[in-house]
């Protein structure tokens, strides 16, 4: 054997591999961009709610696909493919089910992310448009959960797809063009069931994708707002990148929620009630548990009449919407904590109370209905 | 102004050396401290505060040559480039580059006068592509929406089945859909018929027949005002769930929509929730053998006026 003089250990084929690839698109560079993201006043657990987001995001994506190999989206077969996963597929039951506690651990994560965006007021400028953005996608978040649960065509899916549908004729104008655009004819039924189908497996997961991509980007434009206590010498004192720490709080964060969804999925796995029909039997409709508070608040006396129903259904929650769009502008104060903001505080704790209370209310209510 | 690199140093005493590298400060986006390549000794750590005025090409410092001598060697370990770190905005408040960095304009866009020209011809040619497309896309997609309406009568039941008056019995049926493509089905419907007292009866038609036209104003059916039977589209006008015949506590058999909790009285007539208008009425026909036939129709709920949607 003849030794040839090296100064190191050769490159393994790995280190090959990632030197071919830096040499060509820079990617050592690219990594160290992505990672070492400055987080003023460091890591914390209050910001692992984007990150969560993403991951139960792609979660959806996976389960969904994987649901798609045995689901028939056609009125006369949704309802028994939907069994067939349920029932006859290996391990369906936990897939579909697993998809199902992902939608609600979607709405209870986006209420976070967005609850401590508003409170840190890291909505101020300049981050008016990574707040906007994430209005727009808070409602692809629901419209993914109201084209969602129609799939599987069984009486929950059919009257909740009814109501939402009316609810939606009362916007003005174009009430009754979106009406039958999304129903494809004049009650529920096939061709409801194609529309749904591919707004919620192309046209929202393209729209989801490309607004989660402009919020990232934009994020990474203007930088994390970080706490909003601290004198500049403190936060930067306390500063650190995104790698490691946020990371590793993002990690956990992730497998917390994974372990409770599949745990919700394992005790708690989806039952199919009857197949849709309209006519519903002894079935009383009600819909997802986070469309309750809307669904209860319909139910005021307050709201009664049709001016009152365009007032609980479509004025009320629109005002509200344009409110949160335009909130960056109209709170032109720079001061950032949530103790001295008092409006605000009281604004998040009125609304959170609220739809609590409604929520509750609407499953208390439950019990008088037979 | 912002120390240039390879900008000489100078100290009280003598010249040192010269700016071989900047540092920011990542909050304020001020220059921090400047590392002075000291002509061959080494790299020293020189504070922004030591410096006492900066012009092209010169940095004038406080200290002497010993005191900037003495200072500790510059760590590189300790910092990172801004290639390797993302941090907002710092780039835009850089200026120590020594002048600006160029490449050659090719020669051919030199001398290309209608460059906005070019600009919106893009847009045109977007719009030409798109705007030719919007009108088939919306025909495409709209296909099903206006489905004629369907005015056949439909056998529901007998109404042997109704023993009590001013009582709600509901009454199931299949009706048969095609849609489109698909093999042609039954759905499960169901109505609701009344066998009215005449106290009721007057509540209902108030002395006029009803009279059921199609949108273009066509007599379709009417229903006599004196016929006792009464049958209720199954959609609740509120927001179209079905509604039921219930026990009120307080106000006794009622019409009930476990919903929006919307009550009506026999009559269809609202009595208590946030219902806009009374429940639908139907055209119906009994025969003598007492078979009932309804056209079976459905109007949109949530508004005070009756719109037919099926």
């Amino acid at each position: 054997m003849h030794d040839t003089p090296s100064a190191g250990p050769q490159p393994t084929v790995v280190e090959k591999v990632f030197a071919f690839i830096d040499e060509r698109v820079g990617l050592k560079q690219l990594t160290a961009k992505m990672l070492n993201e400055s987080v003023p006043g460091g890591s914390r657990w209050a910001y692992v709610f984007g990150s969560i987001l993403l991951f139960i995001f792609g979660m959806q994506t996976v389960t969904g696909v994987l649901l798609m190999f045995y689901y028939v989206p056609t009125a006369d077969h949704a309802y028994a493919s939907t069994q067939y996963i349920i029932h006859d597929v290996d391990y369906g039951w936990f897939l579909l089910s697993y998809h199902f506690w992902g939608s609600s651990a979607m709405v209870v994560c986006v209420f976070a992310h967005m609850s401590q965006v508003f409170l840190w007021g890291a909505y101020k400028k300049p981050r008016e448009l990574i707040w906007m953005v994430g209005l727009a996608l808070f409602a692809l978040v629901m419209g993914f959960g109201f084209t969602g649960y129609l799939l599987p065509w069984d009486q929950r899916a059919f009257w909740a797809t009814t109501v939402g549908v009316e609810i939606m004729d009362k916007i003005p104008v174009i009430g009754d063009f979106l009406a039958r655009f999304l129903k494809g004819g004049p009650i529920p039924g096939q061709m409801t069931l194609s529309r749904f189908f591919v707004i919620h497996v192309m046209v929202l997961p393209a729209a989801l994708i490309g607004l989660a991509g402009l919020h990232l980007f934009l994020f990474r434009c203007a930088g994390p707002a970080g706490p909003f206590r601290g004198t500049p010498v403190e936060l930067k004192a306390k500063t650190d990148y995104f790698f490691p720490r946020q990371i590793w709080k993002d990690m956990v964060g992730m497998a917390v929620v994974f372990a409770c969804i599949s745990a919700l999925a394992f005790w708690e796995p989806v039952v199919l009630l009857d197949e849709a029909t309209p006519d519903p039997g002894d079935y009383h409709p009600e819909p997802e548990w986070y469309f309750l508070f809307i669904f209860q608040h319909l139910r005021l006396r307050m709201f009664s009449g049709e001016f009152g129903q365009f007032l609980a259904s479509m004025l009320l929650p629109g005002l509200l919407g344009v409110m949160l769009l335009l909130l960056p502008f109209f709170d032109r104060n720079p001061e950032r904590n949530i103790f001295k903001r008092p409006l605000a505080l009281i604004g998040w704790v009125v609304l959170t109370v609220s739809i609590l209370l409604f929520t509750v209310s609407a499953i208390i209510n439950r019990d008088f209905l037979d | 102004m912002q120390p240039q690199l390879k900008s000489k140093v100078r100290c009280a005493d003598r010249e040192v050396g010269e700016v071989a590298k900047v540092i920011m400060d990542p909050l304020s986006f001020e220059v921090s401290a400047l590392v002075v390549s000291m002509n061959g000794a080494g790299e020293r750590q020189v504070p922004i505060g030591a410096v006492q005025t900066v012009t092209d090409n010169l940095v004038q410092l406080r200290s002497s040559s010993s005191e900037v001598m003495a200072l500790p060697p510059f760590k590189r370990e300790d910092y990172v480039t801004l290639h390797e770190v993302e941090i907002p905005g710092l780039e835009k408040h850089v200026h120590v580059t020594p002048g600006e960095v160029l490449v050659p304009f090719p020669e051919l866009e030199r001398n290309v006068k209608r460059r906005t020209f070019f600009a919106n011809l893009t847009y045109v040619t977007g719009l030409f592509i798109g705007l030719p497309l919007v009108f088939p896309v919306l025909k495409y997609l709209m296909k099903p929406m206006y489905a004629p309406m369907d005015n056949r009568w439909l056998k529901i039941g007998n109404v042997a089945k109704v023993k009590a008056n001013d009582v709600g019995v509901q009454f199931q049926y299949k009706r048969s859909i095609k849609e489109a493509y698909m093999p042609e089905t039954e759905i499960e419907k169901n109505a609701w018929v009344v066998k009215a007292t005449p106290a009721v009866l007057e509540k209902v038609y108030q002395g006029k027949d009803m009279e059921f036209r199609d949108p273009l104003g066509k007599p379709i059916w009417t229903n006599k005002k004196d016929i006792p039977y009464l049958a209720f589209s199954g959609k609740c006008p509120h927001l179209g769930c079905a509604f039921k015949w219930r026990n009120h506590k307080i106000l006794g058999p009622v019409f009930l929509c476990p919903c929006h909790l919307s009550i009506y009285d026999a009559s269809g007539k609202v009595l208590d929730g946030p219902a806009p208008r009374p429940l639908d009425l139907m055209p119906i026909q009994v025969s003598a053998s007492g078979e009932v036939q309804i056209i079976d129709m459905e109007f949109k709920a949530g508004t005070k006026s009756q719109t037919r949607i099926v």
